[in-house]
């Protein structure tokens, strides 16, 4: 008996901490800082970070239980919730981690032909990639089939009259391979997270030629996700995290600090690379010229709105990552959780949004949000076709769309 | 046919014995890759049956992709130092997908083996199940022939059945194929006179 009891506690005694999976990537910061910074340690809880070397692996030990929560993109969130990559495994997304950062980063002598066409005939960056890449069979590296990175890259070729599969080639080139796959020439250059862009161009081979906010101004990045057994049977510890986080996330934002974040995550356990190229993507690490890298805090940086998640399986679906069957917009409110954001951060006097849902591309300058107990200042969140999301007009699966006929 | 076997693992010593004991075996041939961006030319060109990859390799990813797009669905196996719990559980969800850390050389056998039979039996029930849509879609289009010939030869169904079963023999050729051509003759057939009784 007394063996059973000790063996019971042992168990729970192994797994009392909050394990958090993360990849090499400076829009992990918020989460590296609550940990080094003990702002989980302050909220009472224990974490344990691990570094992981692929979203697969974040995906798969999300889904066998050898994770609680990761940081994760939210497309592949979407995709081991419907187990179209593996078993499924339901996900919730509480939390927002960070905004924009990615770069898309090409060979050095393709973005000088880019920039040298866009300047001769002038055309935006895109329309002169369109044109460089018309008829050349190129090969552009994403990081993985469910990432931000993907849906952005399609979205912005598109623009263009540019499509993947047809005029150029997508690949999958994890981010830390970016840098050597560009210089083996087996891809002409990739969409990546930071610090890896900053990393070829470090290196003599790449230049960057757009950013996240050259495609989606402020675009929504990273997330975090927890399996939803987890969430629902500790929700204080959920709501503690959450409140660490938002702590870390103010601090990452602080242009002050950002050489001491950049420093932390050069670590040989977290990033290993130099400071430097982690400094370019973080607030207020650019000397000169505006930020453009990662937003952490600012402007809401931190909601998980419906309507980003929505605008995700929209465009997964567009690209043929979801089934027709699905019922994108219920599926949207069920991981996406601004529910669970509300019911940590109201307590603290925090300003949180009053909706779950706003239309996304609608704002071409810095414009006020309604939100408790005072409204949040938001930026700009232009799309670079000028397009305008509106989640209502998602049609849904066994409601007939109203066409002109039915009002005849 | 002997199993073609991708192995990627940075270990060299653990690579030289796994390869060694797999090709003991006799039902598989190895084919060795190193990590690294050229891995999906690599996959490209070999099409291996099953690929043994180092957990700790960022080229999951690549697999991913990989094992999301092509029919052959090349079956990870994870090497490396991770937690063997991790792999048990991995199985049990129907992954065939196993971590060969702290794995005696000796006990590698039964473990492939049981991973190539997870394997066969996932082929097996692919061939089955792509076999199954294939009669179904037969049955459908004999019916379909039937109701064409019912409707516009004025035959019972028995003698319309015979009809097409007499023509199949008559040509030499599969019921199948000769229904199938008989419904998409009659189709077009059907969609020219359509077209032709638009016209002004």
């Amino acid at each position: 008996m007394s063996d059973i009891v000790a063996l019971s506690a042992a168990r729970k005694a192994a797994a009392p901490k909050m394990r958090i999976g993360l990849l090499r990537l400076a829009d992990g910061a918020p989460v590296i800082v609550a940990h080094e910074l003990g702002f989980f340690a302050d909220e009472g809880i224990e974490t344990e970070l691990v570094i992981e070397p692929s979203w697969a692996n974040i995906a798969d030990k999300l889904t066998f239980g050898f994770l609680d929560a990761a940081v994760i993109v939210p497309p592949l969130a979407f995709a081991v919730s419907l187990g179209i990559r593996g078993p499924a495994q339901p996900l919730v997304i509480p939390y927002t981690l960070s905004a924009g950062g990615n770069t898309v980063t090409l060979g050095r002598r393709l973005a000088e032909e880019v920039k040298e066409h866009s300047r001769r005939d002038g055309l935006t960056t895109v329309e002169a990639l369109a044109a460089c890449l018309r008829g050349r069979d190129l090969t552009l590296g994403i990081v993985h089939a469910y990432s931000t990175h993907n849906l952005l890259l399609r979205y912005w070729l598109a623009t263009a009259g540019i499509e993947a599969g047809r005029d150029v080639r997508l690949t999958v080139v994890p981010p830390a391979q970016a840098v050597e796959a560009l210089t083996a020439g087996q891809v002409a250059g990739f969409c990546a997270g930071p610090p890896w862009g900053e990393m070829a161009r470090r290196a003599g081979v790449g230049a960057t030629v757009a950013t996240s906010r050259d495609i989606w101004q402020n675009a929504p990045e990273k997330a975090l996700t927890v399996r939803t057994r987890w969430a629902e049977e500790q929700p204080e510890k959920l709501t503690a995290a959450l409140r660490a986080l938002l702590r870390a996330a103010r601090f990452c934002d602080d242009p002050e600090n950002a050489a001491y974040t950049a420093a932390l995550l050069s670590r040989r356990k977290y990033l290993d690379v130099t400071p430097h190229a982690i400094l370019a993507a973080l607030p207020g690490g650019k000397r000169t010229g505006p930020d453009k890298g990662c937003v952490f805090f600012r402007g809401a940086a931190t909601f998980p709105w419906r309507s980003q998640g929505l605008w995700f399986l929209s465009e997964m679906r567009r690209w043929g990552l979801v089934d027709a069957s699905v019922d994108l917009r219920a599926l949207a409110e069920r991981i996406y959780r601004p529910d669970l954001y509300r019911g940590a951060m109201a307590p603290l006097g925090e300003p949180v949004p009053a909706g779950d849902w706003k239309h996304e591309g609608a704002h071409d300058a810095p414009w006020t949000v309604e939100a408790a107990p005072a409204p949040i200042a938001l930026p700009a969140d232009r799309f670079c076709d000028g397009a305008v999301f509106d989640p209502e007009a998602v049609p849904r699966p066994g409601k007939p769309v109203a066409s002109a006929l039915h009002k005849i | 046919m002997p199993l073609r076997i991708l192995l990627i693992d940075t270990d060299a010593e653990r690579a030289r014995a796994l390869e060694e004991k797999l090709s003991q075996s006799g039902f598989a041939e190895i084919l060795r890759s190193p990590a690294g961006p050229s891995l999906a030319e690599t996959l490209e060109r070999t099409r291996p049956d099953l690929v043994i990859i180092d957990m700790a390799l960022p080229d999951r990813d690549v697999l991913e992709d990989i094992r999301g797009v092509s029919a052959a669905h090349p079956i990870v196996m994870f090497a490396g130092g991770d937690d063997p719990a991790f792999a048990e559980e991995a199985i049990a969800a129907g992954v065939c997908s196993y971590n060969l850390s702290g794995v005696a050389l000796q006990d590698l056998k039964p473990i492939m083996a049981s991973a190539i039979a997870l394997f066969r039996r996932y082929r097996r029930v692919e061939d089955e199940l792509a076999a199954a849509k294939a009669l179904l879609e037969e049955r459908r289009l004999i019916e379909r022939a039937k109701a064409i010939l019912m409707q516009g030869r004025k035959m019972t169904e028995p003698a319309a059945y015979r009809w097409l079963q007499k023509k199949a023999m008559n040509e030499n050729r599969k019921l199948a194929q000769v229904v199938a051509e008989f419904v998409a003759q009659h189709d077009a057939d059907a969609a020219s006179q359509r077209a032709e009784r638009k016209q002004p």
